[in-house]
């Protein structure tokens, strides 16, 4: 029945995206705003929580992602109402986009709530093929060739991550048989793992495939290619949803291999992390343009995240990966705006804006922007705060500390770089550049608005608790 | 007879690596893909799981003759160019599989202690894995592109067979589901492509 539930909004919008009427396409944002009824009430209901047997079951981690990521998908679809003021679109593509996006969203709910390898990556697989079309509905050459780009590389790395659970199954099915594939199961039986090189090179694989699907080394420019050649809110609902879905299953994942040797994960992980931002810092560096900058700077975000997770940190982890769940959406809408005077023109893009609406536009910008840096008090602020200390915290149980030391002062040099970047780009949107007037629509700053009480709401006592329970 | 197969089943990829004609290699999917469903059949019989009988079946249903139709349809419809010309010299290729075949072989060494039925066929299937990355690369043409990731989808199915004797079958179901929607959206965007592919 909750699953039911659960689904019922994307089986509505998928149904009022037939209808070919203008005004439909106010009945499907309002169908995308019910999809947060149920995950409320999912929310309430006592942990674990099996919604469809053994294979959907709802712990607190799950829900926490769910909630974040119907918000998201609540201030998208609010931005998507003016998708046609920004950009040229047509209405039957723009009705297949909301076919793709339920799709999309069925898939999300199967991978966030699954407690069954498998059933996450066919979730995953879905959600992935139906951003395919979305990257499509933008009818230029380039989005043409990204939405094939993203259809053949996003299909290796999600075979990399089938090809890591059959070896992850085939390691623990002697001891668990066909249950092997359940994630609870794992985590209580890892010790019992007889050939734990085989998990973890299964482990390793899955791994790399999810971090392809990020954007993470060698694959750094990728994603952010495909964001540029889209329409923002399919950029919105890459970082803010569909990379929700790749890293609580890294979560999940990595909690098994966590049991079976850490160091080895840690190693491994560190390592891959550190390369990421590393290389990721340069390109923020030569960013030339909104999404692209944006785009990397998830990357950058998502490295950060999975470091701390890894690092003993999960508090950490989870508060940041929120913040920027919020944030990152809320930037990628908002370029909507930004670059209505064209893609390059950083300068005075913050500039032109008349009225209260367009005050609340550009402070809320400046806002996002100044918080995805970790100004405080932005939440990431406080989550990389307590992730370094973590990392610290976790070297002085080893005879690395001097190592630890190293990597958290190249890290701090490495997002010193992407720090100055973007205040160099802030200064420049709001103290240079031509005035010129901008068009702004209410249902976007909605959105905005929206992104902002949600990163507030972070920062409650109340959540902050939440999160540490997760933990 | 599952020896037979498994042989079959690599040969089928590594001609499809040489193919220049783009039903030629559709031709050699669904050769790969009817042997893939033999050796399900052979292996469910063997052990005796239904499950496995089922997938085999659906296997040579949707895989062996579903998908290659469907394909050589939307190349017709779509008017996709039928002239694939892989990048990699063909004496250069005829380097690189062997060398992919003995370095998977020396790469699963150690995997290969740990699964003990059908111990050798963990490796072929990683080769074949490998190679449909090579088929995916070597082309430029999207066409070809995909049918590598058919490939690749049938190598990780052989692996799920022989390293683990079959996952559960709501997975497989669920794989194949998803495979159908990848087909679904290949013609939403070869539908916008037109003749320019």
């Amino acid at each position: 029945m909750k699953l039911l539930l659960l689904l019922l909004p994307a089986v509505i919008m998928f149904g009022v995206s037939f209808i070919k009427n203008n005004k439909a396409k106010y009945l499907l944002a309002f169908s995308s705003l019910i999809i947060l009824l149920p995950i409320v009430e999912l929310f309430l209901l006592p942990k674990p929580y099996a919604i469809l047997s053994s294979y959907l079951v709802a712990d607190k981690l799950d829900t926490y992602v769910l909630l974040v990521s119907s918000i998201v998908g609540i201030g998208v679809t609010l931005a998507l109402l003016t998708l046609d003021k920004h950009v040229q679109i047509s209405t039957q593509a723009y009705r297949r986009f909301y076919r793709f996006f339920a799709i999309f969203w069925v898939g999300l709910i199967f991978s966030i709530l699954a407690n069954h390898m498998g059933i996450y990556w066919i979730g995953l697989e879905l959600a992935t093929l139906s951003t395919v079309y979305m990257i499509k509905t933008n009818t230029t050459p380039a989005a043409h060739k990204e939405a094939w780009n993203y259809m053949i590389v996003g299909a290796i790395a999600i075979s990399l991550v089938l090809f890591g659970i059959i070896l992850m199954y085939a390691s623990a099915k002697p001891i668990l048989g066909e249950d092997a594939m359940r994630f609870d199961l794992l985590v209580s039986h890892a010790k019992e793992i007889q050939s734990s090189f085989l998990f973890e090179i299964g482990f390793a694989l899955t791994t790399v495939g999810m971090f392809v699907k990020m954007g993470f080394f060698p694959m750094n420019l990728w994603l952010a290619n495909i964001e540029r050649a889209s329409f923002y809110p399919v950029a919105a609902l890459f970082s803010g949803i569909l990379e929700s879905a790749v890293i609580v299953g890294f979560f999940r994942f990595s909690k098994v291999a966590m049991a079976i040797n850490y160091d080895h994960l840690f190693v491994f992980v560190f390592v891959y992390t550190i390369l990421t931002i590393f290389i990721v810092s340069f390109l923020i560096y030569r960013a030339k343009d909104f999404m692209r900058l944006f785009s990397l700077s998830g990357i950058e975000h998502m490295a950060l995240i999975v470091l701390f997770w890894v690092s003993g940190a999960p508090f950490a982890a989870l508060l940041h990966f929120g913040a920027h769940a919020f944030l990152k959406p809320a930037l990628f809408l908002s370029t909507g705006v930004l670059e209505s005077n064209g893609k390059y023109k950083i300068a005075g893009a913050l500039r032109g804006y008349k009225g209260k609406k367009g005050t609340l536009f550009w402070f809320l910008v400046s806002l996002f922007l100044l918080a995805i840096i970790s100004l405080p008090p932005s939440p990431m602020f406080f989550s990389e705060l307590y992730g370094f200390g973590a990392m610290i915290t976790t070297a002085k149980a080893s005879d690395y500390m001097l190592a630890m030391i190293a990597a958290v002062l190249f890290l701090l040099v490495l997002l010193s770089i992407i720090f100055y970047r973007f205040v160099a780009i802030y200064q420049s949107m709001k103290y240079e550049g031509k005035t010129e007037e901008k068009q702004l629509y209410s249902s976007e700053l909605v959105a905005l608005v929206l992104f902002a009480v949600a990163l507030v709401g972070l920062l409650f006592p109340q959540t902050l608790d939440f999160l540490k329970t997760i933990a | 007879m599952i020896d037979f197969f498994i042989g079959l089943f690599l040969a089928s990829l590594i001609v499809a690596l040489f193919t220049t004609r783009l039903y030629r290699l559709l031709l050699w999917y669904s050769l790969n893909s009817f042997t893939l469903g033999l050796l399900a059949l052979g292996i469910g019989r063997k052990i005796d799981d239904d499950a496995m009988i089922i997938t085999g079946i659906a296997t040579l249903i949707i895989k062996a003759v579903g998908i290659p139709y469907v394909l050589k349809n939307f190349s017709q419809k779509f008017h996709l160019v039928r002239q694939i010309t892989p990048e990699i010299k063909v004496q250069y290729a005829i380097m690189l599989v062997p060398a992919i075949l003995v370095f998977t072989f020396y790469l699963s060494e150690p995997i290969v202690h740990m699964i003990h039925t059908n111990a050798n066929y963990v490796a072929i299937s990683i080769s074949s894995l490998f190679l449909s990355l090579v088929l995916m690369m070597e082309h430029k043409n999207v066409a070809p592109k995909i049918i590598g990731f058919l490939c690749m989808e049938n190598a990780l199915f052989l692996l799920g067979i022989t390293a683990t004797q079959g996952m559960p079958m709501l997975v497989e179901l669920g794989i194949f589901f998803d495979l159908l929607m990848a087909i679904v959206v290949m013609n939403l965007l070869f539908h916008k492509e037109g003749v320019k592919a």
